[in-house]
Formats: C-alpha cells, sequence, structure tokens
C-alpha cells in the first residue's frame, strides 16, 4: 500500500493536535488534580448531601471530584479505596461505613501518600486519617434527652430504634440520650431495637413495637430516616398524635414535620459544613499544610417547634 | 489446550474477584493488639485519677470571677476571645472561673451568687440538679478528643466526671443557706453568641460553703 506523505504529515499533526487539546481541556478543568468522596450509602438522602457538598467544594476549589457508594458494606469501601489508590486521586474525604472495619483502608490510602480526611462518621484511630470531623452526637443527644423529659414528661413508656450496632454514632447518640433520661425512673424503655438508620426498617421496626405496645407515649431515634419511618407507622396505626417522635441529623423532611408540629424535635448536624470543610482541608494539605487536629468535633443543635424557623437546607438558615 | 485456558480465565476471574473485594485483611499482630487494648477503657477510672490529680490542682489556672464578670458586662466578644474555651466547630464556648461571694437566693437546682461587692442580683448561679453533657470535660483544656481513638471512650468520661460531681460536690452545696460566704470554681457553658450571660450559669467543680 502506497502512503502519500503529505496525508501521513496531516494525520500525524491531528493526531498530536487532539492530544493537546484533550490535555489541555482536562489540565484546565482540574488543574489541581483529583479528590475522591467516598460516601457509607447514598440510598439515605443525609448522606448524598453530604457526599455532594464535598465534591461541590472540591470543584470550587479547582479539582476533578468523584463520589464513590460504599453501599454500608465494607468490602465494597476497600473496593472504592484499591480504585482510589490506584487511580492517582490526590485526597480522599471519607465517610466510613464502620469504625473499625475502615482503619484498614485508610491505611492503605495512608501508606500509599493520600490523605484521608473523616466526615461525620469515625475511625477508632488517631494516627491513620489526617484529621476527623465528627458531629458532637453525644452532647446533641443530651440536648435531646433533656427535651424528651420536658416534652414527654418523667412518666412514660417509650422505644429506641438504634442505628447501624456496629457503628459509634449509634451508641454516642444512644448513650447521650440515656445519660438524661436514665434519670427518670418514670420513664420505662418498652423496646430498644435496630432499624439500621433505614426509613423502611424503621416502618417495620416501630409496626410491631406498637403490637405490642399500644400504649407508647414517644419514641426516640437515632436518626432522621428511622424518625421518618417510626411517623409513617404512626399514621397507619393513626396514633401520631399519642406518639412523640424524636429523630437526629436535621433532614429537611424532618425540620419540615417539626415545623408542622408532627414531629417534636431533631438534632441538626450540619453535613455541608462538614463536607466543605473537609474538601477545604484537603486542598490545604495538598498545598503543604500538615498541622491539623486529629478530632474535631461539630456542635449540633436542637431543632424544635420553638426554632425550626431558623434551620432548612441541611443547616442554619 | 481449550480446558487450560478455560481453568487460567477461571483462575484469573477469582483472583480478580478477590483483588476487588478482598476476603481478609492482614493486620500486623501489634497493631491489632494496640488497637483492642485502646478500646479496653474504665472510664470511671481514668476519671477519678484525673479529678484528683489533674482537674482540682488546675483550678488555680482558672480566670477569677472578678475580673471575668467586669469583662463579660463590658464586651462579652472581647471576654470570650480572651478567657473562653471554644469547641471545635459551632458557636458554643466554656469560660473555666473561680471566685467567692455571697449566697443571694435559692430556688429547686439552683444557687444563685452575688461576687461584686454588696451585689443584690445573681452574677453566678451554680448548678445543684442533675449535671449532664461534655461542659467539664471540655471547660479546661486538660482533655482533647484528638487523644482518644474511640469517642465513646471520651464520651464515657463526660459521664464519669459528672458522676463524680454529683457525688463529691453537690450534696454539700445543696445544705447552704441565703447569705452564706461561698467560694467556688467550676465551669460555664455559653450556647451561642445570642445566650443571656446575666448570670452565668456554672457547674461546680469545688465549693466551700464558710
Amino acid at each position: 500500500m502506497k502512503t502519500n506523505p503529505f496525508k501521513l504529515a496531516l494525520i500525524v499533526c491531528l493526531t498530536a493536535a487532539a492530544i493537546l487539546f484533550t490535555h489541555s481541556s482536562s489540565a484546565q478543568s482540574a488543574p489541581k488534580g483529583k479528590i475522591a468522596v467516598v460516601v457509607s450509602t447514598l440510598n439515605n438522602p443525609w448522606f448524598v448531601v453530604l457526599g455532594e457538598a464535598a465534591k461541590a467544594r472540591a470543584i470550587e476549589l479547582g479539582y476533578d471530584a468523584t463520589i464513590f457508594d460504599s453501599q454500608n458494606d465494607t468490602a465494597k469501601e476497600a473496593a472504592n479505596f484499591e480504585n482510589i489508590i490506584a487511580s492517582g486521586y490526590k485526597a480522599i474525604v471519607f465517610n466510613p461505613t464502620d469504625a473499625n472495619g475502615s482503619i484498614a483502608n485508610v491505611r492503605k490510602a495512608k501508606d500509599a501518600g493520600i490523605p484521608v480526611f473523616c466526615i461525620d462518621r469515625e475511625i477508632n484511630s488517631t494516627n491513620a486519617a489526617v484529621a476527623q470531623m465528627l458531629s458532637d452526637n453525644y452532647s446533641g443527644c443530651v440536648k435531646l434527652g433533656q427535651y424528651f423529659v420536658k416534652q414527654v414528661g418523667e412518666n412514660g413508656k417509650y422505644a429506641e430504634l438504634l442505628g447501624i450496632v456496629g457503628d459509634n454514632n449509634t451508641w454516642n447518640r444512644s448513650k447521650g440520650f440515656h445519660s438524661v433520661v436514665d434519670n427518670y425512673p418514670g420513664l420505662k424503655m418498652v423496646a430498644q431495637q435496630s432499624a439500621e438508620f433505614d426509613r423502611a426498617k424503621a416502618l417495620e421496626v416501630m409496626e410491631s413495637i406498637l403490637q405490642a405496645n399500644p400504649d407508647l407515649t414517644a419514641v426516640f431515634c437515632g436518626n432522621d430516616a428511622m424518625a421518618m419511618g417510626a411517623y409513617q407507622a404512626l399514621v397507619a396505626a393513626g396514633k401520631e398524635k399519642q406518639v412523640k417522635v424524636f429523630g437526629f441529623d436535621g433532614a429537611d423532611d424532618v425540620v419540615k414535620l417539626i415545623a408542622e408540629g408532627k414531629i417534636t424535635a431533631t438534632g441538626m448536624q450540619f453535613p455541608k459544613l462538614m463536607a466543605r470543610t473537609a474538601a477545604e482541608y484537603a486542598d490545604e494539605y495538598i498545598q503543604g499544610k500538615r498541622d491539623f487536629n486529629q478530632k474535631i468535633p461539630v456542635k449540633v443543635d436542637l431543632v424544635t417547634k420553638d426554632n425550626v424557623g431558623k434551620y432548612g437546607d441541611y443547616g442554619k438558615k | 489446550m481449550r480446558r487450560a485456558i478455560a481453568i487460567t480465565a477461571l483462575i484469573g476471574a477469582a483472583g480478580g474477584l478477590c483483588w476487588l473485594f478482598p476476603l481478609f485483611h492482614v493486620v500486623s499482630l501489634k497493631r491489632a493488639l494496640a488497637e483492642k487494648s485502646a478500646r479496653i477503657f474504665d472510664a470511671a477510672q481514668f476519671s477519678d485519677v484525673f479529678w484528683s490529680e489533674k482537674l482540682l490542682p488546675s483550678i488555680d489556672k482558672a480566670v477569677p470571677a472578678e475580673k471575668l464578670l467586669p469583662a463579660i458586662r463590658a464586651d462579652p466578644a472581647a471576654a470570650k476571645t480572651n478567657y473562653a474555651r471554644s469547641l471545635g466547630m459551632g458557636d458554643s464556648y466554656i469560660y473555666f472561673l473561680r471566685g467567692a461571694g455571697k449566697v443571694i437566693s435559692i430556688s429547686g437546682d439552683e444557687i444563685s451568687v452575688g461576687v461584686s461587692e454588696n451585689a443584690t442580683n445573681a452574677e453566678i448561679v451554680l448548678e445543684t440538679g442533675l449535671i449532664f453533657g461534655n461542659t467539664l470535660r471540655d471547660g479546661t483544656g486538660l482533655l482533647s478528643a484528638s487523644d482518644y481513638p474511640d469517642s465513646q471512650d471520651f464520651n464515657d468520661i463526660a459521664s464519669a466526671l459528672n458522676k463524680i460531681v454529683g457525688q463529691r460536690v453537690l450534696p454539700k452545696l445543696r445544705e447552704t443557706k441565703v447569705g452564706a460566704k461561698i467560694s467556688f470554681a467550676g465551669c460555664a457553658e455559653v450556647d451561642d453568641e445570642s445566650a443571656d450571660l446575666h448570670p452565668l450559669h456554672v457547674v461546680p467543680i469545688q465549693a466551700e460553703v464558710q
């Protein structure tokens, strides 16, 4: 086959131009590299907000950012980390699935020279992640417990819906709540069951709790997704006015129901604040900063009918 | 030949699956033991030692009430900058203070104290009811969340310190009468900038009635 040298030179030039164009446009879109945002689950709107806020801030700071969903599965999370390490990411904003089970993933990234910044959920280690921004779940639930006693009174039967039993947030919330409520012997906890932070499971669990305890007066839920599921079960049973619902997270749908007087209270975490700060810390680390506090508590606000107007869109208005 | 290729492909696929979804992680025994021992934490015992060996001796570092109260009256923001300890991300902060004064009134779970000479209104309220939360744990700056791998341990300290106050400080304090002279030390948490600081509500660490 005969080749026209002019044609060949043209093809080479066009190919080189295409490569240069692709390179310069990708460099223009992400001159500072890539940041990974690994989220425990995208099956809960609260975590979607958390992940999207981190991604948006990373993009604002000049990075390419990708969200990885661990689907509440440590094996899936490990695969995400392997993928991230192999793909040249410069930092990871990380919402872990398991306080102990996720440590190995963070260490693996650290060993590969990729800094990790935990948000919302902690890992039980102080020398693996660069920093961890964590809601002060315990004192948030102390406030909820105090409000619970004011609203429910010092006597009555209540139930507690726990989150994932292997998660520290589950127990920090439960312990904060009980550090108050257990001082009142007239408040009897008739059921304490896990609904794994899941709305559909909370609906099922609440239905069975209501069957066994028709005289229930309140339910404390370890997150707002479960509060929504519990409220749905109460509406179906016609008991939504008899049983006061308390949640935790500050999810928009719960804040709206507090404003309507249907849910009694929640603890407002600030997912956007945590996520944006983590992305900013990642940027500062990439720019050379190294002195970060390991664990940074983020204040939780009590949201009730009295102050609900101040809150919305996963934060303070 | 075909069989060999099939077996190789199968082994390759299995290897790929194991790489993507590892069945286990190898962790050094040293690291595993360190993490396990870190989990065994006796908050009550720790808090007992911390109370006597660290917290009580630190009281002389607390800001004197006769200095803090006029500073808050003059400029709350400046008083916060100069004397308060802020907690992580958020608008709450804590004063660690000490002082002496006269009991002006007692109601429910509160003892109102006037610190200024001839004070007739409460400037300090000493809390004598059930003590909750992290005010004592976080107020002095002696303990940091960053030192505790598992935040449950750190929160257990808050609960244990509150129990110590309930057992060692409050019973005697509740016997106080109006008009008594009292010296005190404690922590006052301010929730946000809009909080009413007059009087300042204090969780007592030490209180002596004369």
